[in-house]
C-alpha cells in the first residue's frame, strides 16, 4: 500500500521515508512574497498572429481589460490561454507583458499562429446486413457518413458544418450553423436544418404487406415505409457552472410519408397488423427539448475519471402545430474510474420512456443499444437485421420502442501513450443488458413467449480499440464480426 | 528491513503556502537507475547529508525567452534518495524557484524555497536566474544516521519548468471541455466537444522537464 506525503500540509521540505512507502510530493511552493506580488495598470492588450481571427472573438476569452489592475501572478492569465487554445482556432498561444508609456503600465501581449479549422466531426462506414427468417444472410448494401463543421467561419467564432448520410436507397443532409456567444452574450446560438429521403423497415416474422406507391403486393421480410423529412431546428445553451449546461431547442419539420395501405406480421405466434407509428402523406412535427448535462470528466474521448450525466425532454406539441402529441424523458449517468494499476473501468446506465403517440424514428431504435447491429447514421437505420437475442426473449419482435433501458461496463487497457500524432490508444472490453419494448408489449405481449422470456432484453457486447490521434478520436471495434455478421468499422472523429 | 526512526524528519520549516503548489508529475520515477547519469556532490554537514548538483540545461532557449515576458516562471527540483539495490526511496527533498521579469526596474525577481527556507533575490539577467534557480547548492537530503554504512545510494532528480498543478490541469480540461455557451448539437457530437479532444490530450503537465540521476555513492563521511 503507498502512502502519499505531502509536503505542503507537513512543512517540511526533506523527508526521509520508511521502508516501503512511496513518495508522491509536492516541491515547496514558491509563494510570492508582497515585493514579487507584481502589479501593473493594463494599459492595452495587443493582439499578434490573427491573420483570419477577429480580434473581438480572441478578447472574448480574456478576462482583462484596459484600465485593470494586473497582478502578474493571476492564474486566469494561463486559463485565458488554455482557454484560447481551446477554441480550437490556435496551435499556439503565447502571452507575455511589454513597458507601457508610463512607468508602472504595461500591455499584455497575446501572440497566436492560427490553424486550420475545418474538421471532420463524425465519420461512419460500414455494411448493413439483412437475414430471413431463418437467420440466412441477405446479400449486403454499404452506408456512409460524415459530418464536418469549419469551426471558426471567416474568423468570426462561428461554427458552419454540414454532414451527409447514404445508404441503399437512402439519404439524409444536415447543415448547421452555431454562434458560440450568440449577440455577444454568454449564451450560444444554434440553428440546423435536416434533410432525409428515407426508408424503415417494419415487421418481426412473414410480414405480408401491400403499398401501391410501392409496388404491388409484397410478401418478404419486412414492410417498407418510404419518408422523406425537412425542417430545422433553433437551439440555444447556458453553461450553468463549471460541469453543468442547459440546452434549449425548438424543432419544426414536415413529414412526407409513403406508408403500406395494408400490413400484417407474425407477433410471437399471432399475425396482427403493423403499427408503422406515422401519419401517411404529410404530417407536422413540431417539438421542445430541454436537456440538463452535468460533464466532469477529464478528456472527452479517453476519459479516465469523472462523470457526464443528463437528463433531457422533449415533448411533440400538437398546440404549436405537431400532428404528434407525445413526451421523451431520457436518463443517462456514465462514470469513469482509473484503478490503482492504471486501467480504467466505465459504467454507464441508460433508462428512457416515452408517453404518446410519436413518430417511429423519435423512438428508441434497438441499434442504438445493442453493439452487434450498427447504431443510427444522421437518423438513418440501415441495418434491416432484428436483434441478436442472445437470451432467447421477446427481443426479437422489437425494432422501435417506447421504453429502453441499459446497463453496460467496459474495461479499458491503455496500451500505447503519446505526445505527438496518437495521444493514446486502449484496448476495451463491454458488456451489457439492454432492452427495448413498445407500449404495447406491456398491456398485450406477444403470444409465444412464457416465463422471464417474455420480458425484452438481451445482452451486448464488444472488443476493439480506441485511438485517441491528432486527427481525432476513432473506435475500431469488432462487435459485428464477434456476432458472426460481416459487418465494417465504425469511425468516429 | 531496518526500522526507521523517526518517520519523517523536519529539516526546516519553510513557511511555504499552499498557494501556487506545483505538482506535475508528483510520482517518483518508476525507473530511476536507467536515467542519465550526472556527477554530484555528496557531504555530510551537522550529521546531514547535502546534494549539491546543477541542472542549467532545463532553461533553453524557449524558456529563457519566457523568462523576460513579465509574467511568472517557476523551476522545480525534486530528489528522490534510492538504495543502489532497488526498492523504493527513501528520502526526498525539494526545491522551488519563482521567477519574475520586473518590467520597470529590468531586473528578475526570484522566490526560493527550499529545505532551510524561503528567501528573495534580484537577479540582472539571465546569469543570475541559473545561478539561483538551477544549481542546487548543499541542498538538504536526508539525515546521515538513516544511511547504512556500506550500503550505495543515488538521487534521482526531476527537474519541471511552470509544472501545471493537478487542480489547474483539470480546471483547464474542464474548461475547454465545455466551453461557457457551447451547446451540443446532438447526442455524441458537441461541436466543441470533438474539436477540443485534439486539444486536450495535449495539454502538458510542464513546459519543459529533465530528469537524472547522480552517481552512486556510500554515505559520506563527515568533513575533517
Amino acid at each position: 500500500m503507498s502512502l502519499r506525503l505531502r509536503l505542503g500540509l507537513l512543512g517540511a521540505l526533506a523527508v526521509a521515508l520508511p521502508a516501503g512507502v512511496s513518495a508522491a510530493d509536492e516541491p515547496p511552493a514558491a509563494a510570492p512574497t508582497a515585493s514579487q506580488r507584481l502589479r501593473y495598470t493594463l494599459e492595452d492588450i495587443e493582439i499578434r498572429g490573427n491573420g483570419r481571427t477577429a480580434a473581438r472573438v480572441i478578447l472574448r476569452h480574456v478576462p482583462f481589460h484596459a484600465g485593470d489592475v494586473l497582478d502578474v501572478g493571476d492564474p486566469e492569465i494561463e486559463l485565458a490561454r488554455y482557454r484560447l487554445l481551446g477554441t480550437g482556432f490556435f496551435s499556439s498561444v503565447s502571452m507575455s507583458l511589454r513597458r507601457g508609456g508610463r512607468r508602472g503600465a504595461a500591455v499584455l501581449v497575446i501572440e497566436v499562429t492560427e490553424r486550420n479549422t475545418l474538421v471532420v466531426q463524425n465519420l461512419w462506414f460500414g455494411i448493413a446486413a439483412d437475414e430471413d427468417t431463418a437467420g440466412n444472410a441477405k446479400p449486403l448494401s454499404g452506408f456512409l457518413g460524415l459530418e464536418a463543421a469549419e469551426t471558426n467561419l471567416a474568423g468570426t467564432g462561428i461554427a458552419l458544418g454540414a454532414g451527409i448520410a447514404v445508404a441503399a436507397q437512402q439519404l439524409a443532409l444536415r447543415a448547421h450553423v452555431e454562434d458560440p456567444a450568440f449577440a455577444g452574450t454568454t449564451w450560444s446560438g444554434l440553428f440546423s436544418v435536416v434533410y432525409a429521403d428515407a426508408r424503415d423497415f417494419f415487421g418481426s416474422r412473414a410480414v405480408i404487406w401491400e403499398s401501391p406507391q410501392l409496388g404491388a403486393a409484397q410478401a418478404s421480410d419486412y414492410a417498407i415505409v418510404a419518408y422523406q423529412r425537412y425542417g430545422g431546428t433553433l437551439g440555444t445553451g447556458h453553461a450553468l457552472g463549471l460541469f453543468s449546461q442547459l440546452g434549449l431547442d425548438y424543432h419544426l419539420e414536415q413529414i412526407d410519408a409513403i406508408v403500406p395501405t395494408a400490413a400484417s406480421h407474425l407477433r410471437g405466434d399471432t399475425r396482427e397488423p403493423i403499427d408503422f407509428a406515422i401519419h401517411p402523406g404529410k404530417s407536422l412535427l413540431s417539438t421542445l427539448r430541454a436537456s440538463l448535462t452535468y460533464d466532469s470528466r477529464d478528456l472527452p474521448f479517453l476519459p479516465r475519471r469523472g462523470t457526464l450525466a443528463s437528463a433531457a425532454i422533449t415533448a411533440g406539441v400538437p398546440p404549436l402545430g405537431s400532428d404528434y402529441g407525445y413526451a421523451r424523458v431520457e436518463l443517462s449517468g456514465q462514470r469513469w474510474w482509473e484503478l490503482p494499476w492504471k486501467h480504467v473501468l466505465h459504467a454507464s446506465a441508460f433508462v428512457g420512456g416515452i408517453a404518446g403517440s410519436a413518430p417511429f424514428f423519435e423512438k428508441f431504435y434497438i441499434g442504438d443499444f445493442t453493439d452487434l447491429i450498427p447504431d443510427r447514421v444522421l437518423d438513418l437505420t440501415p441495418d434491416r437485421r432484428q436483434p441478436p437475442n442472445l437470451l432467447g426473449t421477446s427481443i426479437i419482435e422489437e425494432r422501435f420502442g417506447d421504453f429502453a433501458a441499459k446497463i453496460d461496463l467496459e474495461y479499458r487497457v491503455p496500451i500505447f501513450t503519446g505526445k505527438r500524432a496518437i495521444y493514446g490508444i486502449d484496448a476495451f472490453v463491454s458488456g451489457g443488458l439492454w432492452g427495448v419494448a413498445a407500449a404495447r408489449d406491456l398491456t398485450s405481449p406477444p403470444s409465444g413467449y412464457t416465463g422471464l422470456r417474455r420480458i425484452p432484453v438481451d445482452l451486448t457486447y464488444n472488443v476493439g480499440v480506441r485511438l485517441d490521434t491528432a486527427l481525432g478520436g476513432a473506435t475500431i471495434a469488432f462487435s459485428n464480426l464477434l456476432g458472426l455478421i460481416p459487418a465494417g468499422t465504425t469511425v468516429q472523429h | 528491513m531496518r526500522p526507521l526512526g523517526p518517520l519523517v524528519l523536519a529539516l526546516a520549516l519553510g513557511g511555504a503556502a499552499r498557494e501556487g503548489v506545483a505538482r506535475a508529475d508528483p510520482a517518483p520515477p518508476s525507473t530511476p537507475a536507467a536515467l542519465p547519469v550526472r556527477v554530484a556532490q555528496l557531504a555530510l554537514e551537522k550529521g546531514v547529508v547535502k546534494l549539491t548538483v546543477g541542472y542549467r540545461d532545463v532553461v533553453d532557449a524557449e524558456i529563457a525567452r519566457k523568462l523576460e515576458s513579465g509574467l511568472p516562471t517557476v523551476v522545480t527540483m525534486r530528489g528522490y534518495l534510492f538504495r543502489e539495490a532497488g526498492g523504493d526511496p527513501i528520502a526526498l527533498t525539494a526545491r522551488t524557484c519563482r521567477i519574475v521579469y520586473d518590467l520597470w526596474d529590468e531586473v528578475f525577481r526570484i522566490e526560493l524555497a527550499q529545505p532551510g527556507g524561503a528567501s528573495t533575490a534580484v537577479a540582472v539577467n539571465v546569469e543570475g536566474v541559473l545561478r539561483n534557480c538551477a544549481e542546487a547548492r548543499k541542498l538538504p537530503l536526508v539525515d546521515g544516521a538513516l544511511l547504512a554504512a556500506g550500503a550505495r545510494y543515488f538521487v534521482a532528480t526531476l527537474v519541471e519548468v511552470n509544472p501545471v498543478s493537478q487542480e489547474m490541469l483539470d480546471r483547464i480540461k474542464r474548461w475547454v471541455t465545455r466551453p461557457s455557451g457551447a451547446s451540443a448539437i446532438g447526442p455524441g457530437d458537441s461541436l466543441f466537444g470533438s474539436f477540443v479532444g485534439l486539444f486536450v490530450a495535449r495539454i502538458g503537465d510542464a513546459d519543459r522537464k529533465l530528469a537524472f540521476r547522480t552517481q552512486a555513492f556510500l554515505p559520506p563521511a563527515p568533513a575533517p
